[in-house]
């Protein structure tokens, strides 16, 4: 057993350094230094073998450490209760919630699917090894943490200890109670994919966890003993069930399918996302074109996807204007509000910068440019003449433009509104700048997304997504728009800045796109 | 008219895809290419194609006199058919005859063009996304022909076809094949055998013709076979 163990964990080892050293050749220009024969490199296996340690390290330890702490320790001194007893009382129900969502057996992981289908190791072996050397990091990493969170709760020592063997404990009685239920019932329980009713358990046990000590009730510590002994009793036949227990081959062989060992990257896989994104289509082809070429073919994408594009639009200036009527009311009535909202409008606009990034169409309508039409399109040579690059990126930009603009000049006229409303400025320009950044940000991004697709393409043949550069910036877009939300700033040097900024960017970036794209613009390979 | 290509190279990682490749390829013939898997067949296309920059060599087109390929030139029909989903199969020709009217020596009705391709009327006004793989194939190879390019590229364009259409699309090619240098790849040797004039391989990363000369079919067969594995 102890042969199927290290193998096991070796599979595991290379699995994941072999993920190590792919993530690395991702980068820009480092896949052109890195070699694809770098994965039998021995010094690069060796620091993956590290990086390896490192995870599984952190997660005897510090990912132990963090749930504990956080969801533990620091929630059980949010509330008026005795914390000791509020810090068994939280662990105490969410080691059984743990129980139920998080088994370790019954989760169909890539790596049992490689290990007992894929190289066909005994199940068994496999399975008992592994479910050993689980409970013993369960002991090892949660011993320092439970004692020193225990011990800032004033949790007695004793008491601590019963908590780190309970963990243990419940997750073997419910693997025996699934082993037994699946020889009954020749059913078995995936974890990722819980039933409405232990979905529904899992939130009553949430709400009794963090509920509870909010009206100052806790499980008392008599109220514990009598569980610990409870499971105690269970767990002393549950463990002769799992190491008793033979059929793990076959009960395996039931869970470990591809549909449900690789859920996430089904999902997330690039047919998947071309399947969603080919649903945006209107299948109503009465939705026509009058005109030709180019325009007609545009034309035709933008009806056929009137759901992406109108429909969201109409959606997003409904809630907007409704929450300006709110606003406006609550301004007219309540005098706080108003001096309030007055302060914010004139120190609060970088807000904005993010509202419109969530606000803009632009990542949806350029993933259903490639998915829908480019994908396609880019293979006919005639469509990557410089003319019809430029010819239709002009077509497109005016159409994300314009439908963005929309929301944009609703915001836009009803802050100016909400800035009088609420007491005004003395400055008018401030009205002024406040339409006009609005304005640009929105142009801005509607530029932004257009010309990053045009400049970087990410896609290949497959549709799967090949720039880690266009993520990167991405992720910055997101992360500088993100750190807006919390910055004050005079309107009147933002409105400046933001406008000046968009005028800028959108013209260099527009030179760009007519002097790089008819390069760029391709299927990556 | 010839497609001429010279010392050809291609490299991937280290690995000499295209090794120096030469060859002409002239108009009026259907050329199959033959290839093991992984040969470098679609590589090849690729390059010819300008969708993978090429490490060395060059490929031009001669007629009275010698010219580069123009984006014109080329008709590249993929394995996997690739189509504009949101468009019906009228509203993509109509599309595709505008842009290539100028090309167009003698242009048909829309309904001629499907005629010709053998795709029943009641699919022509449908979305192209509810069109079966064999229907998205007829009409990637249909905007192909239609815009008149002096090089037809298929890569393996008949191997997902049933029977039927796989039969119409040969017949097709074969009348189409006198205005065209058509380079058909694919590592099905009977079809190979069966539909075209010449008998190209690519293996290791170089190009060459098998001749048939006094061979029977079996005989010829066993030739390819052997230059496959000889290379």
């Amino acid at each position: 057993m102890f042969k199927t163990f290290i193998t096991s964990f070796q599979i595991k080892n290379a699995y994941r350094v072999n993920s190590i050293i792919y993530s690395i050749r991702q980068f820009p220009f480092i896949k052109k230094i890195l070699p694809s024969h770098l994965y039998k490199n021995k010094v690069l296996k060796t620091i993956g073998n590290i990086g390896n340690i490192i995870i599984e390290l952190y997660s005897i330890f510090i990912a132990k450490a963090l749930y504990i702490g956080l969801c533990v320790f620091f929630m059980s001194t949010l509330y008026n209760t005795n914390i000791a007893d509020t810090f068994i009382h939280i662990f105490l129900i969410l080691t059984l919630i743990g129980g139920v969502i998080n088994t370790y057996m019954f989760n169909p992981t890539k790596e049992k699917y490689y290990a007992m289908i894929l190289m066909n190791m005994d199940a068994r072996q496999y399975t008992l090894s592994n479910y050993s050397y689980m409970m013993l990091k369960i002991l090892i990493g949660n011993l320092p943490t439970i004692i020193i969170f225990g011990s800032m709760s004033d949790v007695p020592m004793w008491l601590c200890l019963l908590l780190l063997f309970l963990v243990m404990m419940v997750k073997s009685i419910v693997n025996a109670y699934t082993l037994k239920y699946y020889q009954y019932k020749h059913i078995v329980r995936n974890e990722n994919q819980l039933s409405s009713l232990l979905w529904g358990i899992v939130a009553v046990l949430l709400a009794i966890c963090y509920g509870l000590p909010y009206i100052e009730m806790t499980i008392s510590t008599e109220g514990f003993i009598a569980i610990f002994l409870i499971c105690f009793v269970l767990f002393i036949p549950s463990i002769k069930i799992i190491y008793s227990f033979k059929d793990y081959q076959k009960l395996y062989k039931q869970i470990l399918i591809p549909k449900n060992v690789y859920i996430v990257e089904n999902q997330t896989s690039s047919a998947a996302i071309k399947q969603q994104v080919a649903k945006y289509i209107e299948i109503d082809t009465r939705l026509t074109s009058n005109k030709h070429g180019f325009a007609y073919f545009h034309e035709l994408f933008v009806k056929r996807h009137r759901k992406i594009l109108v429909g969201t639009i109409k959606k997003q200036s409904i809630i907007i204007v409704g929450i300006f009527i709110i606003l406006s009311v609550v301004i007219s009535v309540n005098k706080d509000i108003r001096e309030n909202i007055n302060g914010l409008l004139l120190v609060n606009l970088p807000y904005f910068l993010f509202v419109m990034y969530v606000l803009n169409r632009g990542p949806i309508l350029t993933q259903a440019m490639f998915m829908n039409c480019d994908h396609s399109m880019l293979t006919f040579r005639i469509y990557r003449t410089p003319k019809v690059i430029l010819g239709l990126f002009k077509e497109r930009l005016k159409t994300l433009i314009f439908i963005n603009l929309i929301p944009a000049f609703i915001i836009a006229i009803g802050l100016m509104f909400l800035l009088y409303l609420s007491g005004g400025t003395e400055d008018v320009i401030n009205y002024i700048l406040l339409f006009v950044s609005i304005v640009s940000m929105s142009v801005f991004f509607s530029v932004h997304y257009l010309v990053l697709y045009y400049l970087l393409q990410p896609y290949n043949i497959n549709t799967e997504m090949k720039s880690s550069t266009y993520s990167v910036i991405q992720f910055c877009t997101y992360f500088v728009c993100y750190f807006m939300l919390g910055q004050k700033m005079p309107l009147y040097s933002f409105g400046i800045f933001v406008t000046v900024f968009s005028i800028l960017y959108c013209f260099i970036s527009l030179i760009l796109v007519y002097n790089m794209a008819p390069k760029t613009f391709k299927i990556r390979n | 008219m010839k497609l001429i290509i010279e010392n050809l190279k291609k490299t991937f990682d280290k690995k000499h895809v295209l090794k120096d490749i030469h060859f002409e390829f002239e108009k009026g013939k259907i050329y199959g290419l033959l290839g093991r898997n992984g040969a470098g067949k679609t590589t090849l296309f690729n390059c010819l194609n300008e969708d993978l920059e090429i490490d060395g060599g060059k490929f031009y087109i001669k007629e009275n006199e010698t010219r580069n390929i123009e984006s014109e030139d080329i008709g590249y029909v993929l394995s996997t058919p690739n189509v504009p989903e949101f468009l019906t199969g009228r509203e993509f020709l109509k599309f595709f005859i505008e842009i290539n009217k100028h090309r167009i020596k003698e242009e048909k009705t829309i309904d001629e063009y499907f005629d010709f391709m053998k795709i029943d009327e009641e699919d022509r006004d449908k979305l192209l996304k509810d069109y079966s793989h064999g229907m998205k194939n007829k009409m990637q190879m249909l905007v192909n022909i239609i815009s008149e390019p002096n090089i037809l590229l298929l890569d393996e364009p008949l191997t997902s076809l049933d029977v039927v259409v796989a039969e119409e699309m040969k017949q097709m090619l074969k009348s189409i094949k006198d205005n065209h240098i058509i380079i058909f790849s694919t590592h099905i040797m009977e079809l190979a055998l069966d539909l075209c004039d010449e008998i190209v391989i690519l293996n290791k990363g170089i190009l060459e013709t098998i001749d048939k000369n006094d061979l029977d079919n079996h005989e010829f067969k066993n030739k390819i076979i052997e230059a496959l594995k000889e290379i």
